[in-house]
């Protein structure tokens, strides 16, 4: 598997390094077959959003996203997803129309966006449980023929290594300082 | 362990004291009543009773929270609330949707329970419909969750809270204070494993130090989320419930230790830790420990 691919580590499943479906898992007690991309759960509709746009687009053999399972109550984030796909986000960040309780997308910039929006065509199978007919056509996406699209994009990098030297004194925050004894005071 | 040289705030909500300097009011601990489905009332009232009995072994204050995730459940909650928990017993609503957050304060309101209820939450996901409605029903207190989706760390919970980190017009600290809550409960939002999770512990001192006010969070979600720990199921619970240690060893005020189930391990591990913190915060601080401190039951 290209070592570039799935930047962002989490909660998911990585199987056919160039199958061209990934599966969001919502409320659903499901597993994809062997054949798809990668599959994994979205329980956040900030930084769960956030994790699976930049993990898909760092995949460009993934052409197709579905989501399938019942939404998550009050998050809403598959709904979330598919409002962000579809409208963007507005100048504060927030995914326009959509119905989850705190969706922000802080995280990437436009034009990771534009490139989910132009990588992917979403499937939507939100509310859908029956796993045979899920499989069934995630079988039937898989054998459409695909073109990669373009090389892979890396949205988010995990931060290098930071060295701590031990003359650091900030102990717990730069803002404050602790004594021996653990009094705690502002700095300044 | 710690003391704080900013001065430290006690909230009084329904007879329970959160806040202070560490070692004077012990960790206040918050079970969730979840439920799977429909609400099992019999099963809430059961562990409603451990949960009270293991506060008064312990001294440590014990509020449900209760979840309500359906309007359908709505009516039923409110009655139990009002008909099952002792007169003056706080508690905490926890609700996402904002139109049954809206429709919850309606009904407390008519069923004067608001001087006992803790609104679980504010955060930078507040309509103006529900601004509205905090502001016409204001409840006892609040918990503000210091998520910032764009910096994680300390620095991104104090912006939210100082200035809504360009996500809301104003600070959730303004914003609560304006609506006219004037007991605030500050949650610094733990996240899933890899998130920068524990930066919600060492928020805990940055924001006693910053603001003085209570401070908590519920790091029992970190472990929940958990897949790593799946591989050791034995050790799963105990690292749950042991998990919450480490807000009062922050100087932390309170705990929302997840599901009420958890409370036989959480209370005699937490009202431990908070022992020893008042041992320590005696001796170096002089913080005397209230009068229904876990300490002070050591030497009954």
């Amino acid at each position: 598997m290209n070592t570039e691919y799935y930047p962002w580590g989490g909660d998911f499943t990585a199987c056919t390094p160039d199958g061209s479906v990934a599966v969001v898992l919502l409320t659903i007690n499901y597993t994809p077959p062997e054949t798809v991309a990668i599959y994994g759960s979205l329980k956040t509709e900030n930084i769960g959003i956030e994790k699976i746009i930049a993990n898909v687009i760092s995949n460009p053999h993934i052409r197709f996203l579905f989501l399938c399972g019942e939404d998550i109550r009050g998050h809403r984030s598959g709904s979330s997803l598919i409002a962000l796909h579809k409208n963007g986000i507005d100048e504060q960040h927030k995914i326009i129309d959509a119905p989850g309780a705190i969706p922000y997308i802080e995280n990437l910039d436009q034009n990771a966006l534009q490139r989910f929006q132009q990588q992917i065509e979403i499937v939507d199978l939100i509310g859908e449980h029956d796993t045979k007919k899920i499989t069934t056509l995630i079988h039937q996406y898989t054998a459409k023929t695909t073109q990669p699209f373009g090389e892979p994009y890396i949205a988010i990098r995990i931060k290098p290594e930071t060295q701590i030297s031990i003359n650091d004194k900030r102990a717990l925050h730069s803002k404050i300082t602790i004594n021996y004894r653990g009094k705690v005071k502002k700095r300044g | 362990m710690f003391s704080f040289t900013k001065e430290q705030q006690t909230l009084e909500i329904s007879g329970i004291h959160i806040g202070g300097q560490p070692g004077k009011n012990p960790t206040t601990l918050i079970g969730g009543l979840f439920f799977k489905g429909a609400p099992d009332y019999d099963f809430a009232e059961q562990h409603l009773q451990t949960m009270m009995h293991l506060s008064k072994k312990t001294g440590n204050p014990a509020i449900p929270d209760f979840f309500i995730k359906k309007e359908d459940y709505l009516q039923d909650i409110i009655t139990f609330i009002e008909t099952s928990l002792p007169r003056t017993q706080p508690f905490c609503v926890d609700i996402i949707d904002s139109a049954i957050k809206i429709k919850t304060l309606e009904l407390l309101h008519q069923k004067n329970l608001l001087d006992r209820t803790i609104y679980n939450s504010i955060h930078i996901g507040i309509t103006p419909q529900e601004r509205f409605a905090l502001q016409q029903h204001p409840p006892a207190a609040a918990i503000i969750v210091a998520f910032n989706p764009k910096d994680r760390s300390p620095d991104g919970k104090i912006e939210v809270l100082e200035n809504g980190a360009h996500l809301t017009d104003q600070g959730l600290l303004q914003i609560a204070y304006s609506l006219g809550i004037k007991k605030i409960l500050v949650d610094t939002a733990a996240l899933a494993p890899g998130e920068n999770s524990g930066a919600a512990i060492a928020a805990i001192p940055v924001i006693k130090e910053e603001y003085g006010l209570p401070t908590g969070c519920a790091i029992h979600n970190v472990v929940e989320k958990s897949k790593w720990l799946q591989q050791f199921p034995t050790a799963k619970k105990s690292v749950d419930a042991s998990s919450n240690a480490s807000i009062p060893l922050f100087g932390g005020d309170f705990a929302i230790f997840g599901p009420i189930e958890h409370a036989e391990a959480v209370f005699p591990i937490i009202a431990w830790y908070d022992i020893l913190i008042s041992e320590y915060t005696e001796n170096y601080f002089g913080v005397n420990p209230s009068d229904s401190h876990p300490r002070r039951k050591l030497f009954q």
